[in-house]
């Protein structure tokens, strides 16, 4: 084995690290632009399925322009308006990071669609809150009077119980936690005839 | 050969971390297993050409920064190209960085041996990781949701209408580990030279 100096040791790993400090950065920097357009698309794309238009990655945008309004409440929460009903924004935390979702209500409070997603639960488990099948279960339940809860066994007939996941305990609460909040946040949209869906939140501040 | 003697997961039990954990879903497991045994691959190759000139005493770190470095990319690539995928993947691409697989390859063969032979070392190894991913996120996805990459196979097949249910023990982690020990057990009936 050759015997290696203290100097050449520093200066190996100073090299190393600044050449791969480069690398990262320029490929950080280089594929930028096509991660943010992902994201942003991606956000378009709930939005639409909460509404029950099916978009593809490439006419995402503008059938975002045609069918939704992006408003907010008098203190400033932003939600989105649609011909239709309102869809309101749904941010929580997980078990291991940031959950997130939207969901489209009539103006009496009947969902209409639904869609979650999240940072980084684990795939498979508390992972499944982002499919389709999941978000499934919540059209037809009610945020009028109480918020959805997520419960094992839950009864299909009551209009605010909605199945939890398997294996995925901690993500249902959370998602639990984040509809009580929403609902929170949001109760002058909920079941509030007297607040219309799309004719007046429209003329509200535009963002 | 890494893929059936020498199998990494199964011989050598490495890497059984992230076997449980993205194995509940075929479509997880198999771009998982394309993701590891690319980082393997490409580390063997970089060490390995790097090999004379790394200083004994700080070879892990260097190890470390090469894989880490691979292991972003990769993420970074994943996100840009296929965003779904990577967003389904999650936390596990930044921990291909730990998997023993990866830093086991090259400590044992990337530091002493040539580029070629290391390359080749690194997709082998790959390889016989991505069957027993493969295999068990095919037979998890299949008996625990009754389904093939989201494919509801078991519904299209009538199981269901003989009183068929889904076993919810199957996507849990536990259950992948019952799996790979099945996995051995054959393995080592079929092969005696693999008893100790």
């Amino acid at each position: 084995m050759k015997k290696f100096s203290n100097r050449y040791i520093f200066i190996y790993s100073t090299v190393l690290v600044a050449i791969v400090a480069v690398i990262l950065s320029v490929v950080s920097v280089s594929l930028k632009p096509l991660q943010e357009r992902n994201q942003r698309v991606e956000t378009k794309q709930m939005l639409l399925r909460t509404i029950g238009v099916e978009s593809t990655k490439d006419n995402a945008e503008d059938l975002y322009a045609q069918h939704i309004t992006e408003t907010q409440l008098p203190d400033g929460k932003p939600y989105f308006s649609f011909d239709g009903g309102v869809v309101i924004p749904l941010r929580g935390t997980g078990l291991w990071g940031p959950i997130w979702g939207y969901m489209a209500l009539d103006p009496q409070g009947n969902v209409l669609g639904a869609v979650f997603d999240h940072k980084g639960e684990t795939p498979g488990l508390g992972g499944e809150i982002s499919t389709d099948k999941f978000a499934a279960r919540f059209v037809g339940k009610k945020m009028d009077t109480q918020p959805i809860q997520l419960k094992k066994h839950a009864d299909k007939e009551d209009k605010y119980q909605v199945d939890a996941i398997s294996g995925g305990t901690m993500t249902s609460n959370g998602v639990t936690a984040m509809l009580q909040t929403a609902y929170d946040d949001y109760a002058s949209l909920l079941g509030n005839v007297t607040v219309p869906g799309s004719g007046q939140s429209s003329n509200t501040i535009q963002q | 050969m890494p893929w059936s003697k020498n199998n990494p997961v199964t011989v050598q039990v490495l890497g059984i971390c992230s076997c449980l954990a993205v194995t509940a879903q075929l479509k997880p497991a198999v771009v998982m297993a394309i993701s590891v045994t690319v980082v393997v691959a490409l580390s063997n190759l970089i060490i390995s050409l790097m090999r004379n000139t790394i200083p004994p005493r700080i070879r892990i770190i260097v190890q470390l920064v090469v894989v880490s470095m691979l292991v972003v990319l990769v993420d970074q690539l994943l996100k840009a190209y296929v965003y779904d995928v990577s967003k389904q993947l999650s936390v596990f691409v930044g921990l291909i960085i730990t998997n023993c697989i990866v830093m086991g390859r090259l400590e044992a063969f990337a530091m002493s041996n040539p580029p070629l032979p290391s390359l080749c070392d690194g997709i082998g190894n790959g390889l016989g990781y991505s069957i027993i991913l493969i295999i068990l996120g095919f037979v998890r996805e299949l008996l625990g949701s009754g389904t093939l990459w989201g494919y509801p196979v078991m519904e299209s097949l009538g199981f269901y209408n003989f009183g068929y249910e889904n076993n919810g023990l199957m996507i849990m982690p536990p259950m992948a580990l019952i799996l790979v020990g099945i996995i051995i057990w054959i393995q080592r009936t079929r092969n005696k030279d693999l008893c100790e």
